[in-house]
């Protein structure tokens, strides 16, 4: 359960990100946040584990309040809540396992982690994240030697690993093509249903937002313009909340593989690279 | 700079723009000219010399590259090449251990100096310190503090080097790490991690290599600095080569420049092939652009 | 929806970790095992540092209390130490540049010759400066004229190396041009690499002076003129509180010089 309380986030230049956001996140939704570039939706993710500190108001992760933390209280919060990032942020001359492994950071002391000695239940915790997103015999290659859309997936693992209740994820598919960006939010998606994980996803496609989402709320300079399911979100809603009409631009496209399962065992991806 | 003369156009007149004054360039020509005519003044060089030179270092090379060319199985040439290989690989290690105690040194330092890790009144202190070393010789370092402490000996010259080493190492590695990929960091840090976690798991992994680089390449320019310090009598190579010029014995100088010249530029080619496989062989292609082994010519 | 994967976890095998590639071991044990056998054979200590430290009281005490009016009594040779690195820097720099075009297959095609270059290069390099300083010292006496001979093969030695380097990797666009256009090959180096590896060319000069100044102070040891004759001296008679004022004018002058090269960098690129 994410809270939000008349949140406001003022960043240091006077740019208003957040403007008076009352929201409530029930835990185990999927919620897509749409609008476009600069009204506020990365604002809003990047609150709930603190990378933007909030102005003003309120906001309660699962019960723990994330305005005003700080220091170790903050890192325990962030434990509970991943993130995955547009650029997937590995470490690529680091092995798989070892971003995976990144996520266990939070539940590691300080001299078994400066020294890479991590326990076997964090490493196990880790290979279980890998086979979940389907590339666990990756697991000792560098990243910078996987796909794109595999790269995505060690992030999702590395988010695994830290046991979650929350995933954010800043627009995951932007860096991706289409059939891998489909593939990557139906991992998400999967990942949401099986474990019961809240997502709070990104994105700027309509068409992903409404296939994904089961709420989806629109942000326009700051505020939630639109907050509804995804049928309710048709494309007058949508020009509402870009404030201009839609344009092709907008579409992420055809899903090529909409019809084949993903699939554990072979590469998916090598097919879009 | 220069232009090329446009081609000529047929037929029509034209009037072409106005060249760009030359003023500035001439006046910079000028003064370099004006300070290096002062230079030579000043300089109290014995100028006439130089006519003599020439005659004089070639007798020099003739008689050098006898004792090079004589029979190194024979006594006593065995024994030049055999006593200068001995004390060129006394300056390896004194280069070595004194690359060690820099790199050692030098590579807290750099995070400490780096933007993006410290507070900025550290990093501020720090650079200073950093280019305070940096500005003095490591002659200087050796002759003023190790030499009293540490006696005149192998020792005080690597402690001097390694003391001299961290100037420009720490600048170096602070300026890598200020150049990082910080999305790595930003995910780690959302992951819960702690400061010390996200330096160990996100920003040591991606700039070892080049301060490894770094090292190997700041080894090459102590072996040179190890022979220095033996002129001042801190062991080495250096140490014979004084006592060899005091004596004029051509050949046997002629055969440690020998060793000299054939060591250093088997270490350089070892270090250079090592840094280049380090920086670029062990990454895939496309995934880092290239970028040139020396960044920048690091300050000796 | 995929439903491939049940929500309650199979157990999973790991994959075998794979064997650690030999090189970092090995690259490692090296590195240990050199630092041993170097450590031995320089009988590497830093006891001294706490039961010797006494001894370093009188250098530290001299330190402290500088000779201030000393820096000007010598004013002479710091005067010859700045003369000799202009000279010396002018000069190298200015054969460091020809040196470097031949040094090049992009500018020098007589492979031969430009590889026999690129080794001169690499010898000449190889040798210390205080070297060079003991071999001019020999050839023309002591003073100032040897320390100038030394730097300048010091400055070829640095500066057409990394000349050289920029002028392989210039961009071949702008010759090709000129090849195209019939330029001759000294046309083509003076207008199609010379102008791209000028500012490369310019910033290694100012850098080579930078060292220069350093540098002097050591060829000074080996009686190649300039303050490092002083400094020798004053060492020997163990008046730190002369060496100190000529440390600390050192340091101011070389930042000065620092600065000063910095803003001339900046004016020239």
């Amino acid at each position: 359960m994410i809270e939000f309380r008349s949140v406001t986030v003022t960043y240091p230049d006077g740019t208003v990100g957040l403007d008076d956001i009352t929201l409530d996140i029930p835990a185990g939704q999927f919620v897509v946040v749409v609008g476009l570039s600069g009204a506020g939706k990365s604002t809003l993710i990047r609150s709930v584990n603190g990378l933007v500190p909030v102005t003003n108001g309120e906001l309660v992760v699962d019960g723990s309040a994330v305005h005003g933390a700080k220091g170790r209280a903050l890192r325990r919060l962030r434990a509970r809540v991943g993130m995955i990032f547009q650029s997937f942020n590995l470490v690529k001359r680091s092995s798989v396992l070892t971003n995976v492994l990144v996520g266990r950071l939070h539940a590691t002391g300080f001299l078994r982690s400066m020294l890479g000695w991590f326990r076997a239940s964090d490493k196990q915790l880790a290979f279980e994240a890998l086979d979940r997103v389907g590339i666990l015999e990756k697991a000792y290659n560098r990243a910078s030697a996987l796909s794109g859309g595999q790269q995505q997936r060690v992030a999702i693992a590395r988010v695994l690993a830290q046991q979650p209740s929350v995933i954010l994820a800043d627009e995951p598919v932007a860096s991706l093509d289409p059939p891998t960006a489909h593939m990557v939010m139906r991992d998400l998606q999967r990942i949401n249903r099986e474990l019961g994980i809240t997502t709070i996803v990104n994105l700027h496609f309509l068409d992903l937002a409404r296939e994904f989402g089961d709420r989806i709320i629109g942000m326009r300079d700051g505020k939630v313009v639109f907050d509804g399911s995804g049928v309710q979100a048709d494309d007058a809603v949508f020009e509402r909340i870009y404030g201009r009409s839609l344009t092709n631009e907008d579409v992420l496209g055809a899903d090529d593989v909409e019809a084949a399962p993903v699939s554990l065992t072979s590469d998916p991806d090598a097919a879009a690279r | 700079m220069s232009t090329i003369t446009p081609p000529r156009a047929p037929g029509r007149s034209f009037t072409p723009p106005p060249a760009p004054s030359k003023l500035r360039e001439t006046i910079g020509m000028l003064a370099v000219t004006l300070v290096f005519a002062l230079a030579v003044v000043l300089a109290d060089a014995n100028w006439p010399r130089l006519l003599e030179a020439p005659a004089v270092l070639g007798e020099f090379v003739v008689l050098m590259t006898q004792g090079v060319l004589q029979n190194p199985l024979e006594a006593p040439t065995n024994e030049y090449w055999t006593r200068s290989l001995e004390l060129m690989i006394e300056s390896l290690h004194i280069a070595w251990i004194g690359t060690l105690i820099g790199a050692i040194l030098s590579f807290p330092l750099g995070f400490l100096a780096a933007r993006n890790v410290a507070p900025p009144g550290v990093v501020v202190v720090v650079r200073q310190i950093l280019n305070a070393i940096r500005a003095i010789p490591e002659i200087i370092f050796a002759i003023a503090i190790m030499l009293p402490i540490f006696g005149l000996g192998p020792l005080a010259g690597a402690l001097a080097i390694g003391v001299n080493s961290v100037g420009t190492l720490g600048k170096l590695t602070s300026e890598a790490i200020e150049s990082i990929d910080t999305g790595p960091v930003e995910s780690a840090r959302a992951s819960g991690a702690s400061r010390w976690q996200v330096i160990r798991y996100a920003m040591v992994p991606q700039v070892m290599p080049e301060v490894v680089a770094y090292w190997l390449y700041r080894f090459e320019i102590n072996i040179r600095a190890s022979a220095i310090l033996g002129v001042l009598g801190a062991g080495g190579i250096g140490s014979i080569l004084s006592a060899l010029f005091n004596i004029r014995a051509w050949d046997r100088i002629g055969v440690t420049l020998a060793v000299i010249i054939i060591v250093t530029l088997i270490i350089d080619a070892i270090s250079g092939s090592i840094r280049h496989r380090i920086i670029h062989g062990a990454a895939p292609r496309g995934v880092r652009r290239r970028r040139a082994l020396t960044p920048e010519p690091p300050p000796v | 929806m995929s439903a491939s994967t049940a929500p309650a976890r199979r157990a999973i095998t790991p994959p075998k970790r794979p064997l650690p590639s030999w090189r970092l071991p090995v690259g490692l044990a090296a590195v240990v095992a050199i630092t041993v056998w170097a450590g031995i054979s320089i009988e590497f200590t830093l006891t001294p540092l706490i039961t010797d430290i006494g001894r370093g009281e009188p250098v530290v005490r001299g330190f402290l209390d500088p000779n201030w009016l000393f820096i000007f009594r010598v004013w002479d040779a710091w005067l010859e130490t700045i003369a000799i690195a202009i000279i010396a820097s002018l000069v190298g720099n200015a054969i460091a540049l020809v040196l470097a075009f031949l040094a090049s297959p992009v500018t020098n095609p007589i492979t031969p010759f430009q590889k026999t270059m690129k080794a001169v290069m690499a010898v000449v390099r190889s040798l210390p400066d205080v070297a060079y300083g003991l071999i001019f010292v020999a050839a023309v006496g002591v003073g100032s004229l040897a320390g100038i001979l030394a730097l300048i093969m010091f400055n070829i030695g640095v500066c057409a190396k990394l000349t050289a380097e920029t002028i392989d990797a210039v961009d071949p666009g702008p010759i090709e041009a000129a090849d195209a256009s019939g330029a001759s090959l000294a046309r083509r180096a003076r207008f199609a690499v010379l102008p791209q590896a000028l500012p490369g060319y310019l910033s290694y000069s100012l850098y080579v002076f930078e060292l220069n100044l350093r540098a002097s102070v050591v060829l000074g040891f080996v009686g190649a003129g300039g303050i490092g004759s002083t400094i020798r001296v004053e060492l020997s008679r163990f008046s730190y509180e002369n060496l100190s004022a000529i440390i600390i004018a050192l340091f101011v002058i070389v930042f000065a010089l620092d600065a000063f090269s910095r803003w001339l960098r900046k004016k020239l690129i």
